[in-house]
């Protein structure tokens, strides 16, 4: 064999997945299954997309990669960072570098080292992109203009709109069928106010749609009433010298009675991005070249537009439609090319759109009581899963007798329907102090009024406990002999903890990171994981520190599905067009595999073995 | 205090400050000020004094402060590397004496890319060209475009910025005369709203 073609989809759930299969929806799947094979396949602690696909493309637990989470803390300050990638700037002349926090070797390496080409779409954690032999397009992990994993802007007429959590809301006023209003960019860190750029929109109630004049690109583009529009390249001035330019596109909601307008977080225009995204530095925008403009932040889906209410379920589909597209366009324009190595393209988008229909699978779901229930939308991850069927089809065509296919999903999808307050239960355990006179529901974000001195540990991320540790964090108190005692103790009490509202188990179990973890970044590691049951979660305000009242709550978000729960519980997929040992296949396992491929020796740190020997 | 000065006798204004492909020349146009300078006096002299003229350079030695004077660019890479210098006099001899072409221009942006990796946050840098100037350093209240400067105000315009009196008499006019110099750290962002933007739109949180 020459060749290895992968594609990834994010999330895909394998009881829906069988289920469809049992009863002949998939039929590219199937097809390969019957080639090769199918298996569960094993992911990480914690099943998240960062995680697991780093321990993908390293072939090591995340002791070996450094990346547990979406969130790591800053023990300094104990204040939550993102734990992707990180700015540094040498000094006040000089450009940020973004330095991939992604560590190990990815496989790739030892491809490129012995002349193998890879193609590698959109792999996750690979910002700033891998210097590989070959071709590599950044994916989860870049940002958007602002900095941020996406901060979209609402327009309106209405007076009593408030912007929630990253957004930015604008009012704006309708004269005489026309609306002046900005495109929000980047943050100055100087001033600290919004380098805007001017549009100007003009309303043509009798055809349902607006056109928005700019100094942009195009200069005059149209927007149809609830249909997201073509992209508009924008220019900030952030300086009197510099400037930066971003793509966005728009999505009208209403024109009467109310204005109304979406605009999506800008993202990095391909041809002059703010930072690298792809390897060679050109490729990004060769692409573009070929397959017109495309999404190129992390987070393609605007799955924050939709939880605040500022498009609905069938244009966030709509939009979900709108990046599968792009990103098929994109495989068939490399596939068309490649002759050998190491082909891979990542399609997000399974996971993003379950995470924000799962709720419409279970009419009792609690996030359908605010909400509402679309029986409509009942079977949307399953109709989405079979748009995913027929890309898999599409890729089929590429493979030869001298190729290796392979289909993953680098974890499963479950229902989010109760989360957990872990700080109050840390705090109701006398493992977490409030300042005196403070009570939960007193203290916001960012352990605000946590008094440090008497607190023994906390949690942050999704579903990360760290302890207060002397030497360690700022103003630790535990010494090693205490700090073994308060896990010993939290792992008792908060295994097996039960809900007694709901009358169920909602932590299965607590791990110690020894026990999941080994290698170089151990220490970078939370010192305890809690293993949620089907259904639970950390509530939302626990990742970023807060201590709200009560043990549990009811998820009411549209995000009404998630898999950051006990990894046992959300496995992924796994198929390949060739017979492979299918007895529990971890994740671990591919590397090794595609190496061996090409004849290419797996490295000391490569955890699995090859599943084809 | 470090004082930086790049003198590239060749560059003119009228290319310097309009390529927009410039873009370390323009980050630092943008953080500190720039303009035209007319032709009058000399930048590195500070004062004329009956038999003797008093050169920038020499104000500085008389202040002990670690002065190096060079046109070669391996000396600067090294006095850059290292870091014992105060006070950092460059006088690109590899350019063209004059009419630089596009790429001539292009190697400046470039050579200084390199320049800036290597200084603390606390240099003061003077990017001189044959009638114009960029100057930026923390402390600098000034910015945006200058105009009406003089060469000779180069001089007792760094001295000034760089924390020293000036002599009783000067050849030319300092610009920060009788203004507040910044505050260095007033340039640091409000790190806990950075924060929320940087984690924004995550989804799970």
């Amino acid at each position: 064999m020459n060749k290895v073609i992968v594609i990834g989809l994010d999330g895909f759930e394998p009881k829906i997945a069988e289920a469809m299969m049992a009863r002949g929806e998939l039929p590219n799947l199937q097809k390969v299954r019957e080639q090769g094979g199918y298996a569960r396949l094993g992911t990480t602690y914690s099943a998240q997309t960062p995680v697991a696909w780093s321990t993908y493309s390293t072939g090591t637990n995340p002791g070996g990669h450094g990346i547990f989470d979406f969130l790591s803390r800053d023990p300094k300050t104990y204040l939550p960072v993102m734990a992707l990638s990180r700015y540094e700037q040498k000094n006040a002349f000089v450009l940020p570098k973004v330095v991939n926090m992604r560590r190990g070797t990815p496989f790739w390496d030892l491809l490129s080292a012995r002349d193998v080409p890879s193609t590698i779409l959109r792999v996750p954690c690979a910002y700033p992109p891998d210097q590989v032999k070959g071709r590599m397009l950044s994916g989860v992990g870049v940002p958007d203009l602002r900095g941020g994993f996406g901060t979209p802007t609402f327009y309106s007429t209405r007076k009593d709109l408030h912007a929630d959590q990253s957004e930015k809301v604008i009012a704006v006023r309708v004269e005489g069928e026309r609306v002046a209003t900005q495109v929000i960019g980047p943050r100055d860190p100087k001033t600290k106010s919004d380098h805007k750029f001017d549009i100007q929109i003009q309303i043509l109630r009798a055809e349902n749609k607006i056109i928005i004049s700019s100094q942009g690109q195009p200069d005059k583009l149209e927007v149809q009433l609830g249909k997201w529009s073509k992209w508009l390249k924008v220019r900030f001035k952030v300086g009197m010298m510099q400037s930066v330019a971003g793509i966005v596109r728009f999505n009208l909601r209403q024109i009467e009675p109310e204005f109304e307008l979406y605009a999506s977080p800008v993202n990095f225009e391909t041809e002059e991005p703010l930072f690298p995204i792809s390897h060679p530095k050109e490729y990004a925008h060769e692409l573009a070249m070929k397959i017109g403009r495309y999404y190129t932040a992390g987070m393609a889906e605007d799955h924050d537009g939709l939880n605040l209410n500022r498009f609905d379920e069938a244009a966030y589909l709509d939009q979900c439609h709108i990046v599968m597209r792009e990103r098929r366009r994109m495989m068939e324009y490399e596939l068309g090319r490649f002759e050998r190595g190491y082909f891979y393209c990542l399609y997000d988008t399974p996971d993003r759109l379950a995470h924000m229909f799962w709720r419409f699978r279970e009419a009792d779901h609690p996030s359908n009581r605010p909400h509402g229930y679309n029986v409509e939308f009942a079977n949307a991850i399953e109709e989405h899963y079979r748009e995913c069927d027929a890309i898999v089809g599409e890729a089929l065509k590429a493979v030869d007798d001298e190729t290796l296919f392979i289909v993953l999903s680098d974890h499963g999808m479950n229902s989010f329907r109760r989360g957990l307050n872990l700080n109050t239960w840390l705090y109701e355990n006398g493992f977490l102090a409030l300042k005196p006179g403070v009570q939960p529901g007193e203290s916001g974000d960012f352990f605000q009024n946590v008094d440090w001195d008497n607190t023994k540990a906390f949690a942050l991320g999704l579903g990360c406990i760290f302890l207060n540790l002397k030497g360690r964090e700022a103003n630790g108190i535990l010494n090693a002999e205490a700090a073994e005692q308060t896990r010993e103790q939290i792992v008792r009490g908060l295994s097996g903890l039960v809900d007694a509202e709901r009358g169920a188990v909602a932590v299965r179990s607590v791990v110690r990171r020894e026990q999941v973890y080994s290698g170089p970044y151990l220490e970078e590691a939370p010192d305890l994981l809690v293993n949620f049951s089907e259904g639970y979660r950390v509530s939302w305000d626990t990742p970023l520190g807060g201590v709200p009242q009560g043990l549990f709550a009811d998820n009411h978000k549209r995000w009404g599905g998630d898999h950051v729960i006990d990894p046992a519980l959300v496995p992924g997929v796994l198929f390949m067009n060739r017979k492979f040992r299918a007895d529990s296949p971890n994740l671990v396992d591919l590397a090794p595999t595609i190496l061996n491929v090409f004849g290419v020796p797996k490295n000391a740190e490569m955890e699995g073995s090859d599943l084809l020997s | 205090m470090n004082v930086l000065v790049l003198n590239f006798p060749g560059a003119e204004r009228a290319a310097l400050f309009t390529d927009e492909r410039l873009e370390n020349l323009r980050r630092l146009m943008d953080m500190g000020c720039f303009g035209a300078l007319n032709a009058a006096g000399e930048w590195n002299v500070l004062a004329r004094q009956e038999n003797h003229t008093l050169t920038l350079m020499e104000y500085f030695q008389q202040a002990d402060k670690l002065c190096v004077e060079t046109t070669d660019p391996v000396t600067l890479r090294e006095k850059l590397s290292v870091g014992d210098w105060d006070y950092l006099q460059y006088t690109a001899a590899s350019y063209p004496a004059e009419a630089w072409s596009a790429d001539d221009y292009r190697r400046l942006d470039r050579d200084l890319g390199e320049v800036l990796q290597e200084l603390s946050d606390d240099t003061l840098i003077t990017i001189l060209g044959r009638d114009c100037f960029v100057l930026v350093s923390a402390v600098n209240p000034l910015s945006g475009e200058y105009s009406g400067g003089s060469a000779c105000d180069i001089a007792p315009t760094l001295v000034q910025l760089a924390g020293f009196p000036l002599p009783s008499v000067t050849e030319g006019k300092s610009w920060v005369e009788g203004m507040e110099l910044n505050n260095a750290a007033g340039l640091t962002a409000d790190e806990q709203q950075i924060l929320r933007d940087r984690l924004s739109g995550l989804g799970y949180i």
